[in-house]
């Protein structure tokens, strides 16, 4: 389905969903949940956790959606941004994250590698986003990528990357520095 | 190596929407966030802008679709009467042009209107109140058996859901359903509570997580009540 049509049904489906029409909230579960879910499943690693998150999200969905925004942020951004919030608080309350293998900083891992989504944002924003991720230091890519896509904390991420608190916390600031500097030029 | 100084380039703020939105924090600093996010205008925009950075990274996750029963759940935990958002006295902008002693006059006249109830006898209101606050009004119909719900000054919670509860005189709390945050809610009150309905019961709001209390009772803190009195 071609990316602005698709993005103009779950902004119109929002819509409709913030003024309590549950037949829209359906449509933009149909539209959006195979991505959402997937970001639940990424994070928790564990399916019937996923599950509940998900269902979660789409009710947080139902409650917010009368104020989401489409000047602020594409309805894809927004919906992310919650299930990643779902998720992750799932993951603070269990108090264990499955995932804290060592992060090898030099080495990138095979999986992943980007894949084309024009379902999710413009192919320009990722290329983009991906060559600011480049010019970051190996280590740092890694600390952002561990928070992203393993839920992470800054303790979490210390510990996988084998250096202090501080050193970790310094390494994601900086990184987040020069990625918004990056994203801006 | 270009060195960006320390922390400098980044205001407190930004720094702190940025780690949230990255999802690096726990605890009572995550807390912390997600409050700042809810009420904060300013900082839930960061915030928004630091998702809008990063959110292209989750293309790299291949989709995968969950079993159906996730959607049924969902549709089971919905509200089973749709919330109305039209009409100029649902705004909570003219909710909150009044002042507190007149707001609930007002506010249980248009509920009651908005029921369309007609007769008095079969109306009673509740002012639901906690920590010296009137949180939410409410006005219950008896013959149509609904109760309407609009927030005063419910300040939205950012893990949990305000959940209605019917607490009959010297009974056990009975759930009404989940409520929406902001604007005017009309729940129908199942038939079997519908006696319950009655002068002197009790509605209590408690919070719960998203989709309501999984056991049938309240399981969060209840941040108010208020006893049902005839108008």
């Amino acid at each position: 389905m071609d990316l602005n049509r698709n993005r103009k049904l779950i902004t119109a489906a929002l819509a409709a969903a913030g003024r309590g029409d549950r037949d829209a909230l359906q449509t933009v579960y149909r539209l959006t949940t195979a991505k959402l879910f997937a970001v639940c499943m990424r994070i928790l690693g564990e399916r019937g956790e996923a599950e509940d998150a998900l269902q979660e999200v789409y009710m947080t969905v139902w409650r917010k959606a009368a104020a989401f925004d489409p000047a602020l942020s594409s309805p894809m951004t927004w919906l992310i941004a919650i299930a990643r919030n779902r998720a992750i608080d799932h993951l603070r309350t269990r108090g264990q994250n499955r995932h804290m293998e060592p992060i090898e900083a030099a080495v990138e891992l095979a999986d992943d590698k980007p894949i084309a989504d024009a379902a999710l944002q413009g192919a320009q924003e990722q290329a983009q986003l991906q060559r600011c991720l480049d010019a970051l230091a190996a280590h740092e890519r890694a600390a952002l990528r561990g928070a992203f896509f393993d839920g992470n904390t800054y303790e979490e991420l210390a510990q996988r990357m084998k250096v202090p608190l501080g050193t970790m916390k310094s390494w994601i600031r900086r990184a987040m520095i020069k990625l918004k500097a990056c994203l801006e030029q | 190596m270009t060195d960006l100084g320390d922390h400098d380039s980044f205001s407190a703020d930004e720094l702190q929407a940025a780690e949230y939105a990255l999802g690096v924090l726990a605890g009572a600093e995550r807390e912390a966030a997600a409050r700042r996010v809810a009420r904060e205008r300013a900082f839930a925009a960061l915030v928004a802008e630091w998702e809008g950075r990063l959110a292209p990274w989750a293309a790299e996750i291949p989709e995968l679709a969950p079993p159906p029963q996730v959607w049924e759940r969902i549709a089971a935990a919905l509200p089973s009467v749709r919330r109305q958002r039209t009409g100029f006295w649902q705004s909570l902008v003219f909710w909150r042009s009044f002042g507190m002693v007149s707001a609930f006059a007002a506010a249980c006249l248009a509920v009651l209107l908005y029921l369309g109830a007609g007769t008095k006898q079969a109306a009673f209101v509740a002012s639901i109140e906690g920590d010296g606050q009137r949180i939410f009004v409410a006005a219950v119909d008896v013959k149509r058996r609904a109760v309407a719900v609009i927030p005063v000054a419910y300040r939205p919670d950012p893990t949990r859901v305000p959940e209605l509860w019917l607490i009959p005189f010297g009974g056990k709390p009975l759930p009404l359903g989940v409520l929406p945050a902001d604007g005017l809610a009309q729940i129908a009150i199942p038939p079997a509570f519908a006696d319950q309905a009655s002068r002197d019961a009790v509605l209590a709001v408690s919070l719960e997580p998203p989709g309501g209390s999984p056991t049938g009772q309240p399981t969060g803190p209840v941040i108010g009540s208020g006893k049902l009195t005839n108008l």
